[in-house]
């Protein structure tokens, strides 16, 4: 018995007895009243999934995937800091089946989720190791999520430094390197394009004669073809057994003729 | 042993000649047994270096195998025989021998390999006599292009036109550029009948740069307004090439000149005489061409001003 199959016979067994199943109905029935708890417990699976996702990226060698998670990771946390707000609001919310402490406890354990989905990692740039001659690493962490609330309260963090000054320039000059390079390529590329339609003429000019050469070439060896079965018949014709049989009688006739001569 | 072989060679000749020469005993001549004596006699004394008497031998066969109702092979002959007279130095023999040679190719029912006869014909010539060379280069397109193979005749053309550029360079006659240009405006025809785009676009800019070259302005310009008229070339890169040029010529500013010159692509991409003509833009006095072509214009507009 495989393992699929075991799995299969179990969730088949689950579904067919779920009615049965206290804790999934007592929290559905919970659930269905409750949007604080729902939202809560959404909130609790994301933070999970993130910090899966950021232990991953963690481990992984290409840097393109750990680029890639580490962008997911981020803008997962940009997504829950929205929804905060909106739990903070359900959570001063006044619910059936939920005892006064718990709701007077409800703030708090948002705040606490608040503080597990900062505490996320999400493989900042901090890890560049300044390479000889280039200006340090970027001052400032690269938001990639939407408008932090923050930035609009500071926006000292956009005027122009020193280093920032000579990262533009950095940048520029780079910039004029790949356009050399292009440069040059695009001049390859001319070269090519030029060389190929000259060949593409070539060609073209090449086809009606070898179209000749070939229906030529096909009349010749049917020719030949002919030619070998006539020389075929004349051989036969004249290797006959009766033209075999009459050369030796008649052979033997001179011989005889010459040795009475002879004698 | 090549001795030996000189001698075999001059046996066979003598034969040849005793079956062929007419006299009281003999009333016709015997071509189908001379023939093959002939020509194993040529081959022999071409082997030798007796060219002269090579010369005599492939022709003598070349009559031959016409005798004989054989065209294609008097015609390979002949132009045996037109080599070995170019080695000779007998100039008007191998125009002679070539163009026999492509009458029998023609007789043959072969017209192509005639015109390739003449164009090799011409390339012998090209040195001694230059102004047959360039007759049998047209004649041999003339040739190609009623036989509808102008692709064919490419390498004629461009044969010709660089015929005509050196011919300039050596004698200095500025006739010369306009019969290139000629030459390349009939390439550019024949490009288009056979819907080769790229030739053609290349061939009309060429002339351009070859009257611009002549200092003739006016010409160049004329030229290239008859050109745009042809689609294809008023959207091809050549197209935009022509007009700067021409726009820098009309500004008279040599330094512009020589910048798109340098810069264009698809001027390096031409044949290699026109482009040691475009790195040579511009020749005279830049105010004179660009005033001479001016002036030609303001006349233009006053007569047109005393009619109205």
């Amino acid at each position: 018995m495989t393992v699929i199959s075991i799995l299969t016979r179990l969730d088949t067994l689950c579904k067919k007895y779920e009615k049965y199943d206290l804790e999934k109905q007592g929290g559905a029935q919970d659930s269905s009243n409750d949007a604080f708890l729902k939202l809560y417990k959404l909130m609790e699976s994301d933070i999970e999934a993130a910090l899966q996702k950021s232990s991953d990226a963690s481990i992984e060698k290409n840097r393109a995937a750990v680029a890639t998670l580490n962008a997911e990771v981020r803008r997962a946390k940009a997504s829950m800091r929205n929804e905060i707000s909106h739990l903070q609001k359900l959570a001063h919310k006044k619910v059936k089946g939920v005892t006064k402490e718990e709701l007077a406890a409800r703030p708090d354990i948002v705040l606490g989720l608040v503080g597990k989905i900062e505490a996320i990692p999400e493989g900042t740039i901090m890890g560049i190791k300044p390479k000889g001659g280039k200006p340090p690493a970027i001052p400032f962490e690269i938001k990639m999520d939407g408008v932090n609330p923050e930035d609009l309260i500071h926006p000292e963090q956009y005027q122009d430094t020193e280093e920032s000054k000579g990262f533009r320039e950095v940048v520029q000059k780079k910039k004029g390197k790949q356009d050399e390079g292009l440069e040059v390529i695009s001049e390859g590329l001319e070269t090519l394009k030029n060389m190929a339609q000259d060949i593409n003429e070539e060609l073209s000019r090449q086809v009606p004669l070898v179209e000749e050469i070939d229906s030529k070439v096909d009349k010749a060896a049917l020719d030949l073809g002919n030619t070998n079965i006539r020389l075929k018949d004349t051989i036969t014709k004249l290797r006959s057994s009766r033209n075999f049989c009459i050369d030796i009688v008649l052979m033997c006739v001179v011989l005889g003729i010459a040795g009475y001569l002879y004698k | 042993m090549n001795y030996e072989k000189l001698k075999d060679a001059e046996k066979m000749l003598k034969e040849a000649n005793k079956l062929t020469k007419l006299s009281f005993a003999r009333w016709s001549a015997d071509w189908a047994e001379a023939t093959p004596l002939y020509e194993q006699a040529g081959l022999a004394f071409k082997l030798a270096k007796e060219t002269a008497k090579a010369k005599e031998a492939f022709e003598k066969a070349a009559m031959g195998q016409e005798r004989l109702l054989s065209p294609w092979q008097a015609a390979k002959h002949m132009e045996a025989a037109g080599g070995l007279a170019k080695e000779l130095g007998n100039w008007t023999e191998v125009a002679d021998f070539y163009k026999r040679a492509c009458e029998l190719y023609a007789e043959s029912g072969k017209p192509q390999p005639g015109a390739d006869a003449l164009a090799r014909g011409a390339r012998a010539l090209e040195d001694a006599v230059p102004d047959e060379a360039v007759r049998l280069y047209l004649d041999s397109c003339a040739i190609l292009e009623e036989e509808d193979k102008e692709q064919l005749a490419f390498d004629t053309y461009r044969a010709a036109t660089n015929l005509y550029l050196k011919l300039q360079r050596c004698m200095w006659l500025w006739s010369r550029f306009e019969d290139a240009a000629n030459m390349l405006l009939r390439w550019g025809l024949a490009a288009d009948k056979c819907k080769a785009i790229q030739s053609q676009c290349k061939a009309y800019l060429s002339a351009i740069i070859t009257y611009l070259y002549a200092q003739d302005l006016k010409q160049a310009e004329q030229c290239h307004v008859d050109c745009t008229q042809i689609d294809v070339f008023l959207q091809s890169e050549q197209n935009a090439c022509a007009e700067k040029l021409l726009q820098a010529y009309r500004e008279a500013d040599p330094e512009e000149i020589k910048y798109v010159v340098s810069k264009s692509s698809t001027i390096q991409h031409l044949d290699h005489m026109i482009i040691r003509l475009a790195k040579q833009l511009p020749t005279g006095d830049m105010k004179a061409i660009a005033s001479a072509s001016g002036n030609i214009q303001d006349n233009e507009l006053d007569v047109n001003n005393c009619i109205c």
